[in-house]
């Protein structure tokens, strides 16, 4: 049963979903790559193994399905920016709020702003995200 | 003394995709792609979400598969035709209908936008997947940052990652 309903207004909070990462969730058998391994993220700049950025948007995703059910798979959209590199070992919660509903022939787009926050409250994806809930 | 920051100039594949190489409107090619239980259950996996929606048959008797398992695709044909590491930093979608086990898609892509903002090098792309009689079953549009360093650095040394990975999620 989705979370929202045709009868949702703006401002209703979505519910959260949060995840501890480890390096673990990013490997692929002995490859060392960015997200993986220190010395190969070194040589492209960063401070350490970075997050899979789908992964980490996969808590949105998640979030979503949960708030729009089976009606996610036939309308659903999502506009996301990667804001800064997630470190493998963060904690990430995804929040997002009703923003606008919009009243179809037989249905109601509900538009929100979804968001990404890493351990220290920093938005680290962020964008919105609209779907069909049928009246 | 710390070293002067640079970007990588070559890995493995050869030299690294400049941003002056990135042509807008370059087809980045089409693929087919089989969407099976085994690449349903592997999504589940990576997102951590065991929903019966994704992990039960539907009401065909086959599975749906998350939205999200077209991320790979598009990516791999943007690899295909350039060399290019970078960061991926920004994510459209419209999934137009649902994506099924069994399904024969065939996912297409071109290059339609490239910016420097913040000193660094954008590039952007589009994608879409069609089912095996032509119904358009999603649209996207990817933005890829070539370096996480800023361009003004030079490029020089080997990188570890090229970023071409085997064809599979």
């Amino acid at each position: 049963m989705p979370v929202l309903t045709s009868a949702v207004t703006k401002g209703f909070e979505l519910p959260t979903v949060s995840k501890k990462f480890r390096l673990e969730d990013f490997k692929r058998g002995d490859e060392k790559t960015i997200h993986t391994d220190y010395e190969a993220a070194a040589r492209e700049g960063l401070p350490a193994p970075v997050a899979i950025g789908p992964q980490v948007a996969a808590l949105t995703f998640r979030q979503l399905r949960l708030c729009f059910g089976e009606h996610w798979l036939t309308g659903g959209k999502w506009n996301l920016t990667f804001r800064r590199p997630v470190l493998v070992t963060d904690f990430c919660v995804a929040r997002g709020v009703v923003t606008q509903t919009e009243k179809l022939t037989d249905s109601v787009r509900i538009y929100c702003d979804v968001w990404i926050e890493n351990q220290k409250g920093e938005k680290v994806i962020a964008g919105t995200a609209s779907g069909l809930i049928p009246l | 003394m710390s070293e002067t920051p640079s970007r990588v100039l070559e890995d493995s594949q050869g030299p690294r995709a400049s941003f002056d190489d990135i042509k807008i409107g370059q087809s980045l090619g089409e693929m087919e792609w089989q969407i099976t239980d085994d690449l349903i259950d592997l999504q589940c996996q990576l997102d951590q979400d065991f929903d019966p929606l994704y992990c039960l048959p539907g009401a065909s008797g086959k599975r749906l598969a998350p939205p999200q398992i077209t991320y790979r695709p598009p990516r791999w044909l943007f690899s295909r035709t350039y060399n290019v590491r970078g960061l991926f930093v920004g994510w459209e979608m419209e999934s137009i209908a649902p994506i099924t086990s069994g399904m024969t898609l065939r996912v297409s892509a071109v290059i339609t936008e490239k910016f420097i903002k913040n000193n660094r090098e954008f590039v952007v792309y589009q994608a879409e997947g069609k089912s095996a009689d032509g119904t358009l079953l999603f649209r996207s549009k990817r933005t890829h940052v070539l370096d996480f360093v800023e361009r003004t650095a030079p490029r020089r040394g080997a990188g570890i990652d090229s970023g071409i990975k085997p064809e599979k999620i």
